[in-house]
C-alpha cells in the first residue's frame, strides 16, 4: 500500500495498528522518490543509510512504547539543505559549500531525530535561501509537482515540491521573506513560519539572522502543528530563542473561527495581485465568514515600502553572514599566491549571481557614507511596519490575505531580479515584524494552486493554526493530489 | 572591494546595471519621514542574554579541520599575508 500523500496523522495510526512499519514507509518513499525525482529534482542529497538506521530505531521504539512514541516516530521526512546534519553534506545549494560536512546537527533537526523522524534526504533550494523560484540553486532548479515546467517557488522549493509530489508527508524549510509560505502556496501544500524566536536557529546556515525562521511544510494544518510542537521551544545555543513556554497548538485546531475578528489588509489585495488569485482568496474569506468569522477591512500603509526595507536589511545581514565563505576553513578554495586574491577568486567562483548581488547591495548599504541613508533608515521603517501591525492587531485577532501575487510561473520567465523580488511582497512584512504566518491551499487557477495567508500577533502561533484549520476543515483544496503524487498509482 | 568578490569586466558591467535598478527602486525609502522613529535591529524582546560560564568539552582540532581546503593537521594553511596586501 502506497504512502503517497498520506498525512502524518494517518501514517502514525497505521504504524500503531500494525498495518505498516517504518521500514515499509521508508521503502515506499524511496520508491516514489525514484519515480518522480528525474522530473522533479527536489533533492540534492539522499541520506539512505541514515534513514535506514532511523527507521530501524523507530520500529523498536514503536514496538516498545507505542503509546508514548511521538506521532512523528517512523515517519519519513526531508530537510532543506540549509539545515546542518552532522556528517551529511550540507551545501545551501551553493558551490562554495560543496562537500561541506557539518560537525554538528541543527537543534530543530535534532529534536525531530529524537522524536524518531526518518530523514530521506536534503532538499534543493535557492542558493543560501535567496530567491523565490528555486532557480538560484547552483545545482539546477526543482520543478513544480503540478507542472514540472514551472517553478516550485522559493527558497524552500525542493521541500514544497517533495511534499506536493507525495514523497514525504512533511519537510522542514526556512522563511526569511516568505520562503516557506510562498513555495507552499505554489505547490499546493501547507507551509508554516513560526514567530521569530520560537524555533532555534542553531545549525541553520544563516542568511539574514534577524529574519530567518525554521518551519514545516506539510499536507495539512494539523500536520504542521504536530511538527511545530516538536521543533519549537527555547534553546540556549541560540540567544534569540525565546524562553517563554510554547502554547500547545493542538487545542486551537478544533476551536473554529466563530466570533473571531479577521482583518483584511487593503494593501495586500492591491496592484500586482493577479485577479484570479484575488478571486480565490475572496472566496476563501466568504468560507471563513460562513464559519462565523467577522471580517473587517484594515490598512497597513507602509506595505508599499516593506519590500525596499527588506531589500536593505536582508542583504545587509547577508553580506555580514556570508563573509565567512573565504576559502580558509571550509568549502571551496581557489588557490592563489596571495591571500587577498584567494578571497576574491574563491567568492567569485563559489557564489551565484543573486548571492553576489545581495552581498554587494548589503555591503553598500552598510558602508560609511551610505549607512544612514540606507541601513539606518530601513531599520527605522522596520519600526514603523511593526508598529502598524501592532496597531491593527488591537482591533482584529488575525489577518487574512493572498500568500503569493500569482500562481507558479514558468522557469526562466522572471529574469529581472526586481520582478522576482515582487513575489514576496505580501509575505515579507511578517518577517520584518517577526510574526507567525501560514499558507493553506485555497483554490486553483488553470490547475495551479493558490494559497491563503493567515498572520497573527507575535507568539500567537496557535491562533494561526486555529484560523487555517477552520478553513481547511470547511474545504478540500489541500486534499487535491498533484499529477506527480498520482505517479505512484 | 569591500564585498571581496572578484568580478571580471563583463560581470561588473552587468551586475552594475542590475544593482542600479534595484537601488533606484529601494531609494523610495528616503521619502518616509522617520524623524520620530527609533531603529529596530531585531524584533525580539530579549536583551543581554547570558548563560552560565561552564566549560564544555571542545569539539577538537580534528573536527574543526575536517572541512578545511588545506591544513597541516593542527592549523588552517593559507598563502602568505604580506603587509602591502592589507591595503589592497
Amino acid at each position: 500500500m502506497s504512502s503517497t500523500r498520506s498525512s502524518i496523522t494517518e501514517l502514525a495510526a497505521r504504524l500503531r495498528a500494525g498495518k505498516t512499519t517504518p521500514q515499509q514507509l521508508l521503502a515506499g518513499a524511496m520508491a516514489h522518490q525514484k519515480r518522480v525525482e528525474p522530473q522533479l529534482h527536489a533533492y540534492l542529497t539522499s541520506t539512505t543509510e541514515l534513514a535506514e538506521q532511523q527507521a530501524e530505531a523507530a520500529a523498536l521504539t514503536l514496538a516498545e512504547h507505542p503509546d508514548s512514541a511521538s506521532p512523528l516516530c517512523g515517519i519519513p521526512m526531508a530537510l532543506k539543505d540549509v539545515l546542518c546534519v552532522q556528517g551529511v553534506e550540507t551545501t545551501a545549494s551553493s558551490k562554495v559549500l560543496t562537500g561541506f560536512r557539518p560537525p554538528y546537527t541543527a537543534t530543530a533537526v535534532q529534536r525531530l531525530f529524537d522524536a524518531g523522524a526518518v530523514c530521506v534526504g536534503k532538499t534543493n533550494c535557492d542558493e543560501f535561501a535567496m530567491g523565490s523560484s528555486n532557480e538560484n540553486s547552483a545545482f539546477g532548479a526543482a520543478g513544480n509537482p503540478w507542472d514540472v515546467e514551472r517553478v516550485p517557488g522559493g527558497s524552500s522549493g525542493g521541500s514544497a515540491a517533495t511534499v506536493g509530489a507525495g514523497v514525504v508527508p512533511y519537510a522542514l524549510g526556512t522563511d526569511t521573506g516568505g520562503s516557506i509560505r510562498q513555495p507552499a502556496s505554489l505547490c499546493g501544500v501547507v507551509g508554516f513560519k513560526p514567530t521569530y524566536g520560537r524555533v532555534s536557529r542553531y545549525g541553520l546556515i544563516a542568511f539574514a539572522s534577524s529574519l530567518d525562521q525554521i518551519g514545516p511544510l506539510a499536507l495539512s494544518v494539523e500536520d504542521c502543528a504536530l511538527v511545530f510542537a516538536v521543533i519549537a521551544g527555547h534553546d540556549p545555543r541560540d540567544s534569540t530563542s525565546d524562553p517563554s513556554p510554547v502554547e500547545d497548538p493542538q487545542p486551537a485546531l478544533g476551536r473554529g473561527v466563530d466570533g473571531l475578528r479577521l482583518g483584511v489588509p487593503r494593501e495586500y489585495f492591491g496592484a500586482g495581485i493577479d485577479a484570479g488569485v484575488r478571486g480565490c482568496v475572496e472566496d476563501a474569506l466568504h468560507v471563513l465568514e460562513a464559519q462565523g468569522a467577522r471580517l473587517r477591512e484594515v490598512s497597513l500603509p507602509s506595505t508599499e515600502v516593506a519590500l525596499s526595507t527588506y531589500y536593505i536589511i536582508a542583504p545587509a545581514e547577508c553580506s555580514s553572514n556570508l563573509a565567512r565563505y573565504d576559502g580558509v576553513r571550509f568549502g571551496l578554495r581557489e588557490e592563489q599566491p596571495s591571500l587577498t586574491d584567494m578571497y576574491l577568486r574563491t567568492r567569485a567562483a563559489g557564489f551565484g549571481d543573486e548571492v553576489k548581488r545581495r552581498v554587494m547591495l548589503g555591503t553598500y548599504a552598510l558602508s560609511s557614507g551610505y549607512y544612514d541613508a540606507y541601513y539606518r533608515q530601513a531599520q527605522k521603517v522596520r519600526t514603523l511596519i511593526a508598529a502598524e501591525f501592532a496597531s491593527v492587531f488591537e482591533s482584529v485577532d488575525a489577518l487574512v490575505s493572498p500568500t503569493s501575487p500569482t500562481v507558479a510561473f514558468t522557469m526562466g520567465e522572471r529574469d529581472d531580479p526586481l520582478s522576482m523580488y515582487m513575489c514576496d511582497v505580501v509575505t515579507l512584512p511578517a518577517n520584518l515584524a517577526g510574526l507567525p504566518g501560514i499558507s493553506v491551499p485555497c483554490g486553483f487557477i488553470d490547475s495551479l494552486p493558490v494559497g491563503l495567508q493567515v498572520l497573527a500577533p507575535r507568539f500567537q502561533d496557535a491562533r494561526v493554526f486555529q484560523v487555517a484549520n477552520a478553513y481547511q476543515r470547511a474545504t478540500d483544496w489541500h486534499a487535491t493530489r498533484s499529477p506527480l503524487a498520482d505517479a505512484a498509482a | 572591494m569591500l564585498a571581496r568578490i572578484g568580478l571580471d569586466e563583463a560581470e561588473t558591467a552587468r551586475i552594475g546595471v542590475e544593482l542600479e535598478k534595484i537601488l533606484d527602486h529601494i531609494s523610495r525609502l528616503q521619502q518616509v519621514d522617520t524623524s520620530a522613529l527609533t531603529e529596530t535591529a531585531q524584533v525580539g524582546e530579549l536583551v543581554n542574554v547570558m548563560r552560565d560560564d561552564v566549560p564544555e568539552p571542545p569539539r577538537g582540532a580534528a573536527a574543526a579541520l575536517r572541512n578545511a581546503p588545506r591544513s597541516d593537521g593542527h592549523h588552517f594553511v593559507v598563502g602568505a599575508i604580506q603587509a602591502n596586501e592589507l591595503d589592497a
